[in-house]
């Protein structure tokens, strides 16, 4: 009763006159600023950096000439390969141990026979240079890409730029196979839709024939605004980007800083920050009753049993991890001086992060996804360009107390597209995925692959690219 | 109702006096930890009797072995560090170059090969392997005085030749300064698969296979009790010896005592024992070591653990190159000399290794390394002792009864307690914080690892412990 006489008291005199109005646009108001401030993205800092020798010179524009560029090699070169080659020292395996020990000595020695005796760098040489090659100087060090634009474009297509990122131990080469699909997709009977490509592979700073800071903190942001300079640098304001492994934090870096300039994000690995609590609640319901957490079926056939999959399999490969992020100059070092070391060490993941199962196998079934002559091309980039130290440097300016926890909060709201490979060493599903990726346009589970797959299986790759491209394009 | 609650009262009684009982029973119950038969060798086992004949041994050299190592110095291909990471990134190539310089020009192989000589060694076949050691004996020994008999076992990225200066104290301590009051006998075996040992050639040679060949080995050389010391991969080949033979076991020395069996009890105390010392057991000393915890346990352990990882898991793949490579084995090699001596010697460009050590000594190490073509199957230990994880292993749960003596250096990579050690080292007779020093006890400070050694064979000895096990 005492209620339903209030109205009848309130005064309408001229200071509720004021009043009300004013409480109606300060609550309106504070209604807009919430709506509108919903779709303001946060983004992560653009920054600045300089990673040549010494203090950054105060005075003069840095050289922003993009100079053409090819690989040579001399005899001394391979003269001094062989020589190593020729004296390396092995340690016969185990008994029985197939690839568990890591790369198996018996079947390196052949593969070291063949690299003496039928691998031909010259020739190799000349199929890296079959692309355009360029540097160019960004942030004091010189950044190394190749450039390739479809021979001809048919009548009123538009030509899609697009950055495509290698990681480790892979190089610009894994993308070899993969690029004729992407600028002349007719030709390779791809279903030609609208979509062709211009591609441009970068190599991260330290890698293969990008010169490798000197300073230290070199990390993905980093990498991320030297490839937004490069590609601004090379006329694009607007572009696609695809990326695996580094690639992929690289490329998902790009998006968090410059939303607007990317078109759409392409990734076939995704890396989850793990959210406590709620995922291990997802993650032992899951097992039960999939559906209630928005598990696929597929995804727990990937996914499970967990500890297993997740917990002891990831244990078991991230050794290299671990003394990467904390001590990369003594563990790159014996392998920039040993190129048969540098071969295992590398091609041991070729092996392993294929397939799980050829770690039971004599030879790691390299020759079944690969032939001898890719595998060794990759290898001899990271040989010829001493790269191996910088590019492992990169796990530790990536991997610390600091920087887990920095962009893992920023979500990413370019348009994304998934390509989820089975033989990839740990699965996200498309719930976890959304939790980052808040404009997940396409989530593909493919059919087979693993980790290199731009590398291993290039049409499944290109064609789940096509498809996510031809949708954006649509919006 | 009241009969129905005194039923539950009887029931609950009844319970309880059983797991008491149980418990009891149980307490009682000491297990010891098998012999670990096997066998190493290549391919099947004959049927024949092993020999076991003890042949001498000398380290040898050639001028082969010498200009190969000098071609790959010559060639060696080093990467310029970052601009002041000192030894963060691992060894800094910089500092990696001037010893190569040395290792060239100054350091001169026959000569070390000389002075490992100046013991004399041995092989032995044991359980399908060769078997080296170094054995000294006392020059002299006091009136009415036996000498006896001490094992000494090292870890990686060491060997034998670590226990060269901390030997002569031990069999000769009167022209050292020291009392002769106890003499020994020296065995410093070569774990197989490193230095002058055989490698096995079959998967599984864990501690514990290395614990029963050196007993079997203490066995041949006709001691039937003696001492032990170890610290590194010696501390666990030690520890199992005597786990599986209690009663031949005099003593245990040893200079790292890790506790691989954590429990809640062990969470607990690092979350509370910095500010309830007492309750845990913990004295000052043990809380300056140890807190803040994150900084001192946790991230320390990530921090330098990279290498026990990958050496677990791809240990044919990492140790590949350094067979290949010798400036590459150094840098692997020396950046452990390095931190693991003091940790703070990251913060410098030449990562300290000169202040303890001399350049003749470390790559004398090295050179063992190199020479046998060993880095791999040492490697490989990691992965035969680590590979189903920390913790899960039988001889992890056990105990030891044998008396025990613990030499805690201060600048081991992590600290442990002697409340924990003694969970595990149930008859601990000394444990003495040590005044400096690190993890390569016997090489940097012999005389403190000598006197400590010394000081708890002395106890051992006047009161008979080991009769009282």
């Amino acid at each position: 009763q005492t209620i339903l006489c209030l109205p009848r008291s309130f005064d309408y005199s001229q200071k509720n006159a004021v009043l009300v109005p004013a409480a109606a646009l300060g609550v309106g108001g504070m209604l807009v600023y919430w709506l509108t401030s919903r779709h303001k993205i946060k983004t992560i800092e653009m920054g600045d950096g300089w990673w040549g020798s010494g203090e950054r010179p105060l005075k003069g524009k840095e050289d922003e000439s993009i100079r053409p560029f090819k690989i040579e090699t001399s005899d001394k070169e391979i003269e001094d390969l062989h020589r190593r080659l020729e004296q390396a020292r092995y340690t016969p395996p185990l008994e029985g141990a197939a690839f568990h020990y890591g790369f198996n000595s018996s079947y390196l020695q052949k593969v070291v026979a063949y690299w003496r005796n039928q691998f031909d760098w010259r020739k190799q040489v000349e199929v890296l240079n079959k692309y355009p090659h360029f540097r160019t100087t960004i942030e004091g060090i010189d950044i190394h890409f190749i450039h390739v634009k479809p021979s001809y474009v048919p009548h009123g297509r538009a030509v899609q730029p697009l950055l495509m990122v290698h990681g480790w131990p892979g190089s610009f080469y894994e993308f070899y196979k993969i690029i004729p699909l992407l600028t002349e997709p007719a030709r390779h009977s791809l279903n030609e839709g609208d979509v062709v490509f211009e591609v441009i592979c970068p190599s991260i700073p330290g890698y293969g024939f990008s010169e490798a800071p000197h300073q230290k903190g070199f990390n993905t942001i980093a990498t991320a605004r030297i490839f937004h300079k490069l590609m601004n640098r090379l006329g694009f304001k607007e572009y696609y980007l695809q990326g695996g492994d580094w690639g992929s934090r690289i490329t998902t870096n790009m998006a968090q800083m410059l939303p607007q300039s990317v078109k759409g994000l392409h990734l076939n690995v995704v890396f989850t920050s793990k959210q406590g609590l709620r995922m291990m609640i997802s993650v032992m319901l899951g097992a039960y009753v999939p559906w209630l957490v928005g598990l696929t079926r597929e995804d727990v056939r990937r996914m499970y049993p967990f500890i297993q999959k997740n917990i002891y399999d990831l244990l078991r490969e991230s050794g290299y991890l671990h003394i990467q992020a904390t001590k990369p100059d003594t563990a790159g070092c014996g392998l920039n001086d040993s190129p048969v070391g540098l071969a295992a060490y590398i091609l041991e993941k070729f092996s392993t992060w294929t397939d799980k199962s050829f770690l039971h196998k004599d030879d790691g079934g390299l020759e079944s996804k690969y032939s001898l002559d890719e595998l060794l091309t990759n290898v001899m980039i990271y040989w010829v360009t001493s790269s191996i130290v910088s590019s492992m440097r990169f796990y530790k300016e990536n991997i610390s107390k600091e920087s887990l926890t920095a962009d893992a909060r920023v979500g990413v709201y370019v348009p994304t597209g998934i390509a989820a490979f089975p033989q990839e060493l740990a699965h996200t599903p498309h719930t976890w995925a959304k939790e980052i990726f808040k404009n997940l346009i396409t989530y593909s589970y493919m059919p087979r692959g693993g980790h290199f797959a731009a590398f291993e299986e290039p049409k499944l790759l290109a064609e789940d690219i096509m498809r996510f491209v031809r949708k954006v394009e649509q919006l | 109702c009241s009969s129905l609650a005194g039923i539950m009262l009887l029931e609950v009684f009844l319970v309880l006096g059983a797991v008491i009982i149980y418990f009891l029973l149980y307490k009682k119950k000491e297990e010891t930890l098998p012999f670990k038969e096997g066998w190493w060798g290549k391919g099947q086992k004959p049927d024949t009797e092993e020999d076991t004949t003890i042949w001498p041994f000398k380290v040898e050299t050639t001028e082969e072995e010498l200009s190969d190592l000098f071609r790959r110095l010559d060639q060696a291909r080093f990467t310029e560090p970052l601009e002041n990471s000192c030894f963060h990134y691992g060894t800094n190539s910089v500092y990696l170059r001037k010893v190569v310089s040395y290792w060239k020009n100054q350091f001169n192989w026959k000569k070390q090969v000389e002075v490992l000589n100046k013991y004399p060694q041995f092989k032995t076949k044991i359980q399908g392997i060769d078997i080296h050691f170094v054995h000294v004996k006392p020059p002299r020994l006091p009136e009415g005085q036996s000498a006896k008999p001490l094992l000494m076992v090292h870890g990686w990225p060491g060997s034998f030749y670590e226990f060269y200066k901390i030997i002569p104290l031990l069999t000769d301590p009167a022209s050292h300064g020291l009392s002769d009051e106890h003499v020994f006998e020296v065995i410093c075996p070569s774990i197989p698969g490193y230095g002058f040992s055989e490698a096995p050639h079959k998967k599984d040679f864990n501690s514990v296979s290395a614990a029963s060949i050196f007993y079997e080995l203490m066995l041949r050389l006709g001691f039937n009790e003696f001492y032990a010391q170890g610290g590194d991969w010696g501390w666990l080949v030690c520890t199992n010896l005597a786990q599986i033979a209690p009663n031949h076991m005099k003593g245990l020395h040893l200079n790292l005592a890790s506790v691989t069996n954590m429990g809640f009890i062990h969470l607990l105390s690092i979350l509370l024992g910095r500010y309830l010392p007492g309750l845990f057991g913990f004295q000052d000393e043990d809380v300056r070591r140890m807190f803040p915890f994150l900084e001192k346990g946790l991230y320390r352990i990530l921090q330098e653990s990279g290498y026990a990882h990958i050496q677990a898991t791809k240990p044919d793949t990492v140790g590949c190159g350094l067979n290949d490579s010798p400036v590459g084995l150094a840098a692997y090699i020396l950046e452990k000399f390095s931190t693991w001596t003091d940790l703070e010697f990251h913060n410098l460009e030449d990562g300290g290794l000169e202040r303890k050590f001399n350049l003749d000594d470390l790559l004398t190490n090295i050179m063992i390394y190199w020479v046998s073509g060993c880095i791999v199957s040492s490697m490989r230990f990691y992965k035969e002792n680590l590979q189903k994880g920390i913790g899960t292993q039988k001889h992890e749960r056990l105990t030891v009864q044998v008396p025990t003596g613990i030499a805690s250096f201060p600048n081991e990579v992590m600290h442990t307690p002697r409340a924990w050690a003694q969970k595990k080292y149930t008859n601990i007779v000394s444990f003495h914080f040590m005044p400096r020093g690190g993890h390569f006890a016997a090489l940097e400070e012999p005389e403190l690892l000598a006197e400590d050694i010394l000081q708890f064979v002395g106890k051992v000895e006047k009161e008979q412990l080991w009769r009282k096990k």
